[in-house]
């Protein structure tokens, strides 16, 4: 099969559908799913892995007809388990775009079981298509052949519970416990006040968006660069636990999605500011991992964090 | 305090098969899943989880879930994680089959691949209606495992490993907690605790990264537990140290405290590389500020060439 790869101008992690459906025609494939695979090499080139150096992309449908890209980030300094995966990058990349389903996807390697766990967490999962560009036979199968017998939603949560990329409107408690970081400096260079509102806003927006069924713990996280742009990510649980989305990884796709610079070999993402904000004395608290992380991959920069009561019954 | 057998030895397995009326060993395990389930600490989830695995060595070890309050999830121990890790801190060479109260998670299947001959392990769940050993390799069919990152011949999981942790220049973290030994001398808490995690760093598994490492802490009688890092080729399945001490912690005594404050845990010490590129300090800072508040932290870096 003498398919080019499909080319993509700049670092582009979402194209709308009507594009996808002119992308397809230029590449002269019969359906958008045959330009997922062509567009691999294009996620690929876009993963930060400084650890590995190994390149994961993948290119998923959603159901709206548009597609997203994953590449997977690595960061030095801190362990493994801060790593995003090009599957979970997907995913956090589509829910951060109301999308509401992924159909198929295409990704450089066999997604490992840290990953066929994550993606348990949308509803009809067993049916996403998944096809390995690497395989000596690339085809579409469905993930339940990749994950028999699974462990998943249905272990754990009632019947009628959102589930991930549903929407989801978390009740956040509106009185503030704050705790903060440090480098108070940096703000009276960016506008102090104004940043801090726009962060805090994004990540409790971010946090409202959240899924956390199995700790009830919604969180969010939201990072700026240099020039106040601000960027925001949910925390997206697993029932398996460990395979969970942290709110610091979630704002991290959203930023190299939206072409922010840095985790390239040189290290230093361009950071000044972050604002956690997740529920007072929570079972699953982030407070002490986002000083950790942004003290691995953006020292100096500004870290508040915000603990919000509820007066919600569960 | 809670204190459950983690580890029994092959003799007295057979026996306990005898008793129970079973011809293998290996049919044994699913009757020891309630014991074991009994045993974990979830406080998170209520979801208890306990797994039994049957070593080469004939040698029966237990697992359990732990969850931290506190903080993420992914602190959390999985049970077939504990099996795992029990078993490696015994010696044990091999885990032929594994019985299981859940289904395990994908990150668990996954961890599991370290192991040489991964596919051929046997795994039952006793929660299944058809509840019958079948392959790992059924459970993560065409799997992503450590043969697409390294080459043959590298040591894997619970096979030796000796890293060469070269020299230990030694960043002492004072965390508090240093009255608490009475009668007990100090400096010798602390010389036992880098004693035991440099052993446990020196056999970790981290062929990934090349950063070995390995954590341990001491309880209110100082006695010293230990648990070396064990990294997955999916990297975010990997053990930390900071659990496999937990877990060697809970097999060895049940861990006083479990979910309540404290843990018992009164001193700890991490052996890591320098400037790695996967450090543990600052997860283990926060670890037992939320598990251990007071407890102190030294952290011992180590300059070396070559890890394996």
């Amino acid at each position: 099969m003498e398919e080019k790869p499909a080319r993509l101008t700049g670092a582009r992690f979402l194209i709308q559908a009507e594009e996808a459906e002119a992308m397809a025609k230029e590449a002269g494939v019969a359906a958008v799913t045959e330009l997922l695979p062509l567009l691999v090499p294009a996620a690929q080139r876009l993963a930060r892995p400084p650890i590995s150096n190994y390149r994961v992309g993948a290119v998923g449908l959603g159901t709206s007809g548009r597609i997203f890209l994953g590449a997977n980030l690595e960061f030095p300094g801190l362990p493994l388990n801060h790593s995003v995966h090009a599957e979970q990058f997907l995913v956090a990349n589509a829910a951060a775009h109301g999308e509401t389903g992924i159909r198929c996807f295409a990704v450089s390697t066999v997604p490992c079981g840290h990953c066929r766990q994550f993606l348990q967490e949308i509803r009809g999962s067993a049916e996403i298509q998944i096809l390995v560009t690497s395989d000596e036979e690339p085809a579409f199968r469905p993930l339940a052949s990749l994950l028999p017998l699974p462990f998943g939603p249905p272990d754990l949560l009632h019947k009628g519970v959102p589930l991930l990329l549903e929407p989801h409107d978390n009740a956040l408690g509106a009185t503030v416990v704050p705790g903060g970081g440090g480098g108070r400096g940096l703000f009276d260079a960016i506008g102090e006040g104004r940043m801090e509102q726009r962060l805090r806003a994004a990540a409790e927006a971010a946090a409202r968006a959240s899924h956390a069924p199995y700790s009830g713990c919604a969180a969010g996280f939201a990072v700026a660069d240099v020039d106040e742009r601000v960027y925001a990510g949910s925390y997206l649980e697993s029932a398996a636990y460990n395979p969970s989305l942290g709110p610091m990884q979630a704002a991290m796709v959203a930023w190299v999605a939206a072409g922010g610079g840095g985790g390239g070999e040189d290290g230093g993402w361009g950071i000044v500011a972050a604002t956690l904000v997740e529920e007072e004395a929570a079972v699953v608290s982030h407070v002490g991992t986002a000083r950790i992380f942004l003290e691995a991959m953006a020292p100096g920069a500004h870290l508040e964090a915000y603990r919000l009561r509820s007066s919600k019954a569960d | 305090m809670e204190s459950g057998k983690f580890v029994i030895a092959a003799q007295e397995a057979e026996a306990m098969a005898k008793t129970a009326g079973v011809a293998a060993l290996k049919e044994l395990l699913p009757l020891l899943v309630p014991t074991a389930l009994r045993l974990a600490r979830p406080p998170i989830s209520n979801y208890p989880v306990g797994a039994v695995g049957l070593g080469m060595s004939g040698r029966i070890f237990l697992g359990v879930n732990l969850e931290f309050p506190g903080l993420p999830l992914n602190h959390s121990v999985h049970a077939e994680q504990f099996v795992v890790a029990n078993a490696a801190a015994h010696g044990e060479a091999g885990i032929s089959c594994i019985a299981v109260s859940s289904f395990p998670c994908g990150h668990c299947r996954q961890f599991l691949q370290e192991i040489r001959g991964a596919g051929e392990i046997q795994i039952v769940v006793t929660s299944d209606e058809d509840a019958a050993f079948r392959p790992l390799s059924s459970l993560l069919p065409h799997r992503f495992g450590p043969f697409d990152l390294l080459h043959k011949g590298i040591p894997l999981l619970l096979e030796p490993h000796d890293n060469d942790l070269g020299s230990v220049e030694s960043a002492v973290i004072a965390g508090g907690g240093e009255e608490v030994y009475e009668g007990i001398e100090k400096e010798g808490i602390q010389q036992r605790l880098r004693a035991a995690a440099g052993a446990a760093a020196k056999a970790s598994h981290a062929p990934y990264s090349g950063c070995a490492a390995g954590f341990a802490v001491a309880d209110g009688e100082g006695r010293v537990y230990a648990g070396s890092y064990m990294e997955s080729a999916a990297y975010n399945p990997s053990l930390g140290p900071v659990q496999a001490a937990m877990v060697g912690y809970v097999a060895a005594c049940g861990g006083v405290g479990g979910e309540h404050r404290g843990w018992g845990i009164f001193a700890a010490a991490l052996v890591e590389k320098e400037a790695a590129a996967v450090s543990h300090e600052g997860t283990a800072r926060i670890f037992l500020e939320a598990v251990a508040p007071g407890a102190n932290l030294n952290v011992y870096r180590f300059r070396s060439s070559a890890t394996v």
